[in-house]
């Protein structure tokens, strides 16, 4: 699945999550720009991606996360 | 079912994709007038049976409030059970279940998040050999 696939895909699971259909996502977007992203909404956020794309992440991977960017990189080395 | 009983402790690494609980209840006259005065939900569908078969059904019609009260009692008490924290709720009801009517609540796991310690249970309610309402639940395991 090329970038731009697993970003269209991820913009749709945000914008459910936050429910804002104007949400646009970035690779630098990170949780502390998204005063709603909080630790639940991260869940919610994991789970849908992991639904969407069919795969499952390991814990240190999502504690890992910085941005949106490194959760794109880690979907597409994942599928 | 009373305070008195304890919740099931399943630790994450017991629970399993396929792993089932149920919950066998008949819902009582008595529960319905308890759910009204709880939900504020008079609606004479729950409560006259004359009205309720003039608009097509069998009997008094079991609150699907009622109904979604015994798969709180499925996540709490049996999977995942004491540590469960219940995140969301997608449920469809296809048939009535009607006062004092048997019926079975079952729970199945169908996908385990090891990344968030999130199950997903797929939710079937049945009665007489029926599919009454199915759905899928979320629910976190939250241990240390």
């Amino acid at each position: 699945m090329d970038p731009a696939e697993i970003y269209r895909k991820l913009t749709s699971i945000f914008r459910d999550v936050f429910d804002d259909d104007s949400l646009t996502i970035a690779p630098e977007l990170a949780a502390a720009a998204l005063p709603e992203w909080d630790s639940l909404q991260h869940i919610r956020l994991v789970i849908a991606a992991e639904r969407e794309f069919a795969l499952k992440f390991s814990a240190s991977e999502i504690a890992s996360l910085e941005n949106v960017g490194e959760f794109a990189d880690l979907i597409r080395r994942k599928l | 079912m009373t305070l008195a009983e304890q919740p099931r402790v399943l630790t994450w690494d017991e629970l399993a994709e396929g792993m089932a609980a149920t919950v066998d209840f008949v819902v009582t006259p008595a529960e319905m007038h308890a759910f009204a005065a709880l939900s504020g939900d008079y609606n004479a569908l729950h409560h006259d049976a004359s009205f309720a078969r003039a608009n097509g059904f069998d009997g008094v019609v079991v609150y699907g409030g009622l109904i979604i009260a015994k798969i709180s009692q499925l996540i709490g008490m049996k999977l995942p059970g004491r540590d469960a924290v219940w995140m969301g709720l997608s449920l469809r009801f296809r048939r009535p279940l009607y006062v004092g009517q048997q019926a079975r609540l079952e729970g199945t796991i169908a996908r385990l998040s090891e990344s968030t310690r999130v199950v997903r249970l797929r939710i079937e309610v049945r009665a007489a050999g029926q599919l009454l309402a199915e759905g899928d639940v979320e629910a976190r395991v939250a241990q240390p």
